[in-house]
């Protein structure tokens, strides 16, 4: 036995995915840039910053998990000294790295911009964590359904859920006295209801994980 | 250690339209095993359920010592598993993948890999996407070979082959078996593959395992007489005779437990034995599956 298993698995995924994570880091990087120029800028290179994470959310399940399937390439997989157990373990691993990685960098990087430019002030942060965060948790609901439901059709259904919801959310997050009046301020404040917000939305992402692990388990047919 | 490659035994699996049936196969180590039946008859099912991707509904499966599916991580670091529906990755190249399976297997045999590569007419840096039906079961059968497992499970490796392409698996297929250590399931449609490269054959039709045993021993079992039967002389049910097809004088028994006594007893009704002959397994396989169909049905 050479190593892990899981970790040949989660190299492999990140092999075959590098330049998807390459080119969504690309975007966001030219789409902060963007931004600090202010005015429509601002508002473009904002936009361009959540719909490159939103777009990467809903690729990255159907790349990795169902197009094993319609490429039949799980068969191959699923012969090698692997449970099915593991599987979901090494896919769970590689496919959040794969997201998480983007979406950190970025968001790091959008910090850092706020931190020591002057177009946005740094009491919108609060903010920006919990809008970044409705990417993440569309991301955590788009590959569970595609890991547990197996098809493309659920698939579909999860991604146009979560896509129509984003602005949902980002409208109500912003219509939240006690967040928006805060959006201005020279410093991050971080009051009651942006800790609460940010601790459902984490709540939110360990349920659905929890759930997805659950249904794996249970699984009788792997193929 | 147990002697048995593998071991089923009452193993059944429902589906919706299609039902596994109280399955026993057993395949001594060492043996090479054709596993025959027309599409949609259960080897696939069969071969999942032993590669512990389907779990059984009933019964007991122990592949290489190994319970499946509980312990299939240890069975499948011995087992080659190889399928006709089976991909690679199309973006990746051959030699990506190579490398891949070498990363995780110690036995990776990179020499033999080499000289798979050259028998295969086989590029390292050519991509998946590139390659022809042939070319793409050709490199996975070479990602299997080259790591040596103890045990070789395919699933209708040849299954839409040119004439050459089929040619070269089966002689490599011969090849590897030359290592007595090393047993091989192989299932397919065309009997002609099957009879080929097995020791023992076993038939498989909706479900149930309806024939399995020693390939020559099961060839020399089978016969069909042809008959000239005088008017009215009716042809009595001998043992060991599955089926009779008379038009006019002439009629063809169909034996599948065959003694020479048996032309004796036609020949003591008042019939005559015009000859013979030895049946090919193609034509075993479709007396046998017929033979079973209407068992099943009165």
């Amino acid at each position: 036995m050479n190593g892990s298993i899981i970790g040949h698995l989660v190299l492999k995924d990140w092999r075959l995915h590098r330049s998807l994570i390459l080119l969504t880091l690309a975007i966001g990087f030219v789409a902060l840039l963007l931004a600090q120029f202010g005015g429509l800028a601002l508002v473009l290179g904002g936009v361009w910053f959540f719909v490159v994470l939103c777009v990467l959310g809903s690729m990255l399940p159907a790349s990795t998990i169902l197009n094993e399937r319609k490429k039949q390439t799980l068969a191959f997989i699923m012969s090698l000294p692997v449970s099915s157990v593991q599987y979901t373990i090494a896919k769970m691993l590689s496919i959040w790295a794969l997201f998480l990685v983007p979406w950190l960098t970025l968001l790091i990087f959008a910090l850092v911009l706020i931190a020591n430019g002057h177009v946005v002030p740094q009491g919108s942060v609060p903010m920006l964590l919990m809008l970044a965060m409705l990417p993440l948790i569309g991301f955590c609901l788009m590959f569970s359904t595609a890991l547990v439901g197996e098809s493309e059709g659920w698939l579909i259904a999860a991604s146009v859920l979560c896509n129509s919801s984003y602005w949902l959310g980002w409208y109500l997050l912003a219509r939240v006295p006690s967040l928006a009046a805060n959006l201005k301020a020279p410093v991050a404040v971080w009051n009651a209801p942006a800790i609460t917000v940010l601790c459902a939305e984490l709540g939110l992402i360990a349920l659905i994980t929890g759930l997805t692990l659950f249904f794996q388990s249970r699984k009788r047919d792997f193929t | 250690m147990t002697d048995l490659a593998l071991d089923m035994r009452g193993v059944s699996k429902k589906y919706r339209y299609f039902t596994l049936d109280k399955v026993d196969l057993k395949l001594p180590r060492g043996q090479i095993m054709g596993l025959i039946g027309a599409n949609g008859a259960g080897k696939s099912t069969t071969i999942r359920i032993l590669m512990g991707l389907v779990h059984q509904d009933a019964g007991e499966v122990r592949v290489l010592g190994h319970s499946m599916p509980a312990e299939q991580v240890a069975a499948k670091w011995d087992i080659g598993f190889a399928s006709e529906d089976m991909r690679l990755y199309d973006s990746m190249t051959l030699g990506w993948h190579m490398n891949f399976i070498r990363s995780i297997y110690s036995s990776w045999d990179a020499s033999y890999a080499q000289l798979l590569l050259k028998r295969f007419g086989l590029r390292a840096d050519q991509r998946i996407k590139g390659l022809s039906h042939g070319q793409r079961v050709k490199s996975a059968l070479l990602l299997v070979l080259a790591r040596k497992p103890k045990l070789l499970v395919l699933d209708e490796p040849t299954t839409g082959l040119d004439p050459v392409a089929r040619h070269e698996i089966l002689r490599e297929l011969t090849e590897v078996m030359a290592d007595e250590d090393r047993s091989v399931l192989f299932s397919s449609h065309n009997t002609q593959d099957v009879e080929q490269i097995s020791d023992y054959i076993t038939f498989i039709d909706r479900g149930r395992i309806i024939d399995s045993m020693d390939k020559e021993a099961y060839l020399d079992r089978w016969r069909r007489l042809r008959l000239e039967v005088p008017l009215g002389i009716d042809l009595p049910a001998l043992p060991g005779v599955i089926g009779v097809h008379q038009r006019g004088r002439l009629a063809v028994a169909t034996a599948n437990a065959f003694v020479p006594d048996l032309a004796n007893a036609y020949e003591s009704t008042g019939a005559r034995v015009q000859c013979i002959e030895n049946m090919t397994l193609e034509e075993i396989f479709v007396a046998n599956v017929e033979h079973s169909r209407e068992e099943v049905e009165a």
